[in-house]
């Protein structure tokens, strides 16, 4: 186990390589000279430029900038922020750090029961009038973006209802239409799965088996069937979570959450390379973390795969 | 040697064929819907400059936020430009990403794809490593890194989107070319000396197009939803162009006291991609003979 895990870790280094280097070539090429956009106002002062190349390490040939960055960003530095000067971007980056997978992981936990369950119903009641009303749903909810839901259930909830609060952060009630918009397009996606997964799992001989048993159809479905679609809506959660994780940053702008989308959206207007870059690296990092727990959760769940990867 | 190739095309396209594509698209009601919804939305984008009621960019401050007239249908947003105008400009600049971003990756997609499916071998190896490694990334870490780069954009978003979409289309292209490399056809072009780019572009593309062609309308409706995302998040065309994503941006702070900016931005946006979507997947079922007979 422990080798198929490390295995799974070598084969994604190369992707941080790649976002490393093509991060930190992106802060270098990009035109225009951070210290000179730093000083403004003191644009004369050679004295004050010279401390402040020194500080950011621009001073330094580029093959040590890039060993000094690489470095850094291994250990969780990521140099300077230059919007802030001086301020460190862990620091910009500190409070909003937790959110966004805070949210994506509420939006999960939300999604999956309310996705199978839609799905499990549909696929039961197949070609039935519930099927197809939940099949609308579904189309709906995974054409429609994240932000028009949003318009909508914002002046429905918040607006001529009064019910939550139309945006903001820190409170549980601030937090519960954030989760909700952030959950339907993934419960969507989980619904869909899990119709087509269940159709087929329901031709399947030990659904016959256990029907001719006499068992009651909660039981069957319950018992038999949907044990079977949660391997395979498992190998779909890596693809769902990273959706959920894209989508913080349409929520976060939305409800006015300071998260690291909004960071993110923040710096790449502020022209703040650091922590726009930083925030790249993060995202690559949780999506690899993602697909590695996921590859672990398959393996340790399908014993048959398990007894693969031990063989090999 | 090219004759053999027409007749393979003309086969699959006997001449009845396309008539009964039309009958078995004219049975499915919601592709049907969603073809009207696309055909007047492509109407919109075209006539877009002749037909809005208002210049877009056309300010009237005493007209602020102000309220559906005679004069403006649905009413005017902060500074006074008319929402039915810019709605209908909108949905110009959705389409004509949606356009950009198929082309580019359409042209750079088959492209790659062709040539690593023909020659195999290690040039395969190579560029689909390179597919593999462009997909391994997230959207949302591309778009970031393109915005950082380019600066937000009408560039950005196509650059962005077509960096997320190629590599579909390539590794599509990829597998359509593996089959076809064993058919009787490529190998006597082949024998007979017909220089590569000419199988690749006589033999090979027609034979391959259809297919791909029914993937890219089933990505339309991502590609407009993904073009509104960027702009709602500012990183789009920027004013006083119009997209629905920044409209709604813009309507949803005013969302208590006039919400027809966000709300008719919102309800445009979703039946658009609504119907490509609709449209789309009509035409993979009744393209694809997988789907045939059921």
């Amino acid at each position: 186990m422990l080798r198929f895990i490390l295995r799974r870790i070598l084969a994604m280094l190369p992707v941080l390589a790649i976002v490393l280097v093509v991060t930190f070539l992106a802060t270098r090429a990009l035109p225009g000279d951070p210290v000179l956009v730093m000083l403004s106002d003191h644009s004369s002062d050679a004295a004050l430029a010279a401390r402040l190349r020194a500080d950011y390490g621009l001073d330094q040939p580029l093959w040590r900038q890039f060993l000094t960055y690489v470095l850094g960003a291994l250990q969780g530095n990521f140099g300077l922020s230059f919007k802030y000067v001086r301020v460190p971007v862990v620091d910009v980056l500190k409070d909003g750090l937790a959110i966004s997978p805070l949210l994506a992981t509420a939006a999960l936990a939300l999604a999956l029961p309310l996705g199978t369950l839609a799905g499990v119903i549909a696929a039961v009641k197949r070609n039935t009038s519930a099927d197809t009303a939940i099949i609308l749903v579904l189309v709906a909810g995974l054409s429609i973006p994240n932000f028009a839901i949003a318009t909508f259930l914002v002046y429905l909830f918040s607006i001529k209802l009064a019910l939550l609060p139309v945006a903001g952060w820190g409170r549980l009630d601030q937090a519960v239409l954030p989760i909700i918009i952030l959950a339907i397009p993934s419960a969507a996606y989980i619904a869909r799965l899990a119709r087509t997964f269940m159709l087929e799992v329901l031709q399947q001989d030990y659904i016959r088996t256990a029907r001719a048993k006499g068992l009651k159809d909660t039981l069957v479905i319950g018992r038999h069937a949907l044990r079977n679609i949660m391997i395979p809506l498992l190998t779909s959660a890596g693809i769902i979570f990273g959706g959920l994780l894209s989508n913080t940053f349409v929520i976060e702008t939305i409800f006015n959450i300071p998260g690291l989308g909004r960071i993110a959206i923040d710096s790449i207007f502020a022209r703040d390379y650091p922590v726009a870059m930083a925030i790249v690296v993060l995202f690559t990092l949780f999506f690899i973390i993602i697909n590695l727990a996921v590859d672990v959760a398959y393996a340790l769940i399908d014993p048959r795969l398990r007894a693969r990867m031990l063989a090999a | 040697m090219s004759d053999m190739t027409t007749a393979d095309v003309t086969h699959q396209l006997a001449p009845s064929e396309p008539r009964r594509m039309l009958r078995r698209f004219l049975r499915q009601r919601n592709a049907v819907a969603g073809g009207i919804i696309v055909a007047v939305v492509i109407t919109m984008a075209l006539l877009a400059p002749w037909i809005t009621p208002h210049p877009i960019a056309q300010t009237d401050l005493l007209n602020s936020w102000g309220p559906p007239t005679a004069d403006n249908w649905l009413g005017a947003d902060k500074l006074g430009r008319d929402i039915l105008s810019r709605l209908i400009a909108g949905a110009r600049t959705s389409l004509f990403v949606a356009g950009a971003v198929l082309a580019i990756t359409l042209a750079v997609g088959i492209l790659i794809g062709m040539i690593a499916g023909f020659n195999g071998g290690r040039v395969d190896a190579v560029l689909m490593r390179i597919v593999d490694a462009t997909l391994a990334f997230p959207e949302v870490v591309i778009a970031i890194l393109v915005a950082a780069v380019l600066g937000p954009g009408l560039g950005t978003v196509i650059v962005s989107l077509a960096l997320v979409w190629w590599p579909g289309i390539a590794r599509l292209t990829r597998s359509l070319v593996l089959v076809l490399r064993e058919e009787l056809f490529i190998d006597a072009a082949i024998v007979a000396g017909t220089p590569t780019w000419a199988i690749l572009w006589r033999h090979l593309l027609p034979n391959i197009v259809a297919p791909i062609l029914v993937r890219a309308s089933v990505g339309v409706g991502f590609i407009i939803m993904a073009e509104a995302t960027l702009s709602f998040l500012g990183l789009g065309i920027q004013e006083p162009a119009a997209s629905w994503g920044g409209m709604i941006r813009d309507g949803l702070p005013v969302l208590r006291s006039d919400p027809s900016l966000a709300l008719f931005g919102s309800l445009a946006l979703g039946t658009t991609i609504i119907g490509f979507n609709l449209l789309g997947d009509g035409l993979r079922d009744i393209l694809d003979p997988r789907l045939h007979g059921r």
